[in-house]
């Protein structure tokens, strides 16, 4: 048994995600496309079209998210996008390619690397806690101020986590590498 | 609003703020490191030794005409090879730098693009980047000469054939590091470590 509200900071925080990612790809679907076409995962006559479909399922995984409290199966298709991309990653870290552009939604020309696969095991399994069942107390004020605090919390750490593990660490280890 | 309640929202506000600290900071490290690399692209542990000759090579540019790269030169021109690929992003983020460094620098300076692979995607990339301004070879063989690791890689090899300088280029900022070390003497960012650690200790 979880808690509602851990249900509610779990799907919503994942949602915010998918959301500003198909939102920063729809602003640059030229370069979303070069990204898709460069990851080799995807026959090439696909990966032009399959550009613009993305964005779309994942604003779309967003808000099925934001609903996701009554029918646990409707996390199923993000978890399905954050696996398939842990996969396209994966298949590339093992082709060696440490070169190729993440097309991730707020860096640009940051290379692959495995921390991103864990990243998205990691949320996939973060869902996955939401099919436990929920407990059915309703939520006072006091709960929206914990789960608006935690979302805004997740939404900054995230943020620092992810430069410094992009950008901060693989210039430390450089400048190590020298000393 | 209880005392409790209050207090709740008091850490609330504390823990906000303190994520966006820690936000802050991560950010200003990542400035700082960009900052801290002023002479020398990133240059890879193994490889070509700067400051010996670099391999010369004869090789088919993209009309099918004969160049040689790496030997002496009788026009006093240094050359910069650039290793660029059509599938990789970056490159062409960088192509547009290339362009103004190659009308900025043309008094001493040829650059010459690299790539291989496939002719017909190749002409492909010449023709929608407006590459056409350039020496443009396909060969295999001269990326595994110059130890080509990762896209987009630059040497400079200077008229008595020479290398000058060589490196990852991700950025205007590394290309002109590349000219800035050719100029100062210095191979790589290793070396200038090392010449200030000398610095340092006299």
């Amino acid at each position: 048994m979880i808690d509602r509200l851990l249900g509610y900071w779990i799907e919503i925080g994942i949602a915010l995600l998918f959301a500003t990612a198909g939102i920063q790809k729809l602003r640059d679907l030229r370069r979303f496309a070069e990204v898709l076409a460069a990851y080799r995962v995807l026959p090439p006559a696909l990966a032009r079209p399959l550009a613009g479909l993305i964005p779309c399922l994942e604003l779309a995984t967003a808000v099925m998210l934001v609903g996701a409290a009554r029918a646990h199966r409707v996390t199923l298709p993000a978890m399905a996008l954050l696996i398939l991309y842990a996969l396209g990653l994966g298949i590339n870290l093992a082709r060696g390619r440490r070169d190729l552009d993440c097309g991730c939604t707020w860096a640009k020309d940051r290379p692959i690397a495995a921390w991103m696969v864990w990243r998205n095991l990691i949320l996939a399994a973060l869902l996955a806690i939401t099919w436990l069942p929920w407990s059915s107390r309703g939520l006072s004020g006091a709960d929206l101020m914990v789960l608006a605090g935690g979302l805004t919390v997740m939404a900054i750490l995230y943020a620092a986590i992810d430069r410094l593990l992009g950008e901060v660490m693989p210039r430390t280890l450089a400048l190590r590498r020298l000393a | 609003m209880s005392t409790l309640g209050l207090s709740h929202a008091a850490l609330w506000v504390v823990v906000i703020v303190q994520a966006l600290a820690l936000l802050a900071v991560v950010r200003q490290l990542g400035v700082l490191h960009e900052r801290i690399t002023p002479a020398g692209a990133l240059m890879l542990a193994k490889g070509l030794k700067v400051g010996e000759p670099a391999p010369a090579l004869t090789v088919e540019d993209i009309e099918g005409n004969a160049v040689t790269l790496g030997a002496a030169r009788a026009d006093e021109h240094a050359t910069l090879l650039v290793f660029v690929s059509p599938t990789c992003p970056v490159c062409k983020t960088l192509l547009p730098v290339l362009r103004s460094s190659a009308a900025a620098e043309r008094s001493w300076l040829d650059i010459v693009l690299a790539s291989d692979g496939e002719r017909e995607a190749q002409k492909a990339f010449i023709v929608a980047n407006r590459l056409e301004g350039f020496r443009y070879v396909v060969s295999a063989p001269l990326g595994v000469a110059y130890q080509v690791s990762r896209l987009p890689f630059a040497a400079l090899v200077d008229a008595q054939g020479m290398l000058r300088a060589r490196g990852i280029v991700n950025s205007r900022e590394h290309l002109e590091s590349l000219f800035e070390a050719k100029r100062l003497g210095l191979a790589s960012i290793q070396e200038y470590f090392e010449s200030m650690t000398r610095e340092r200790a006299a």
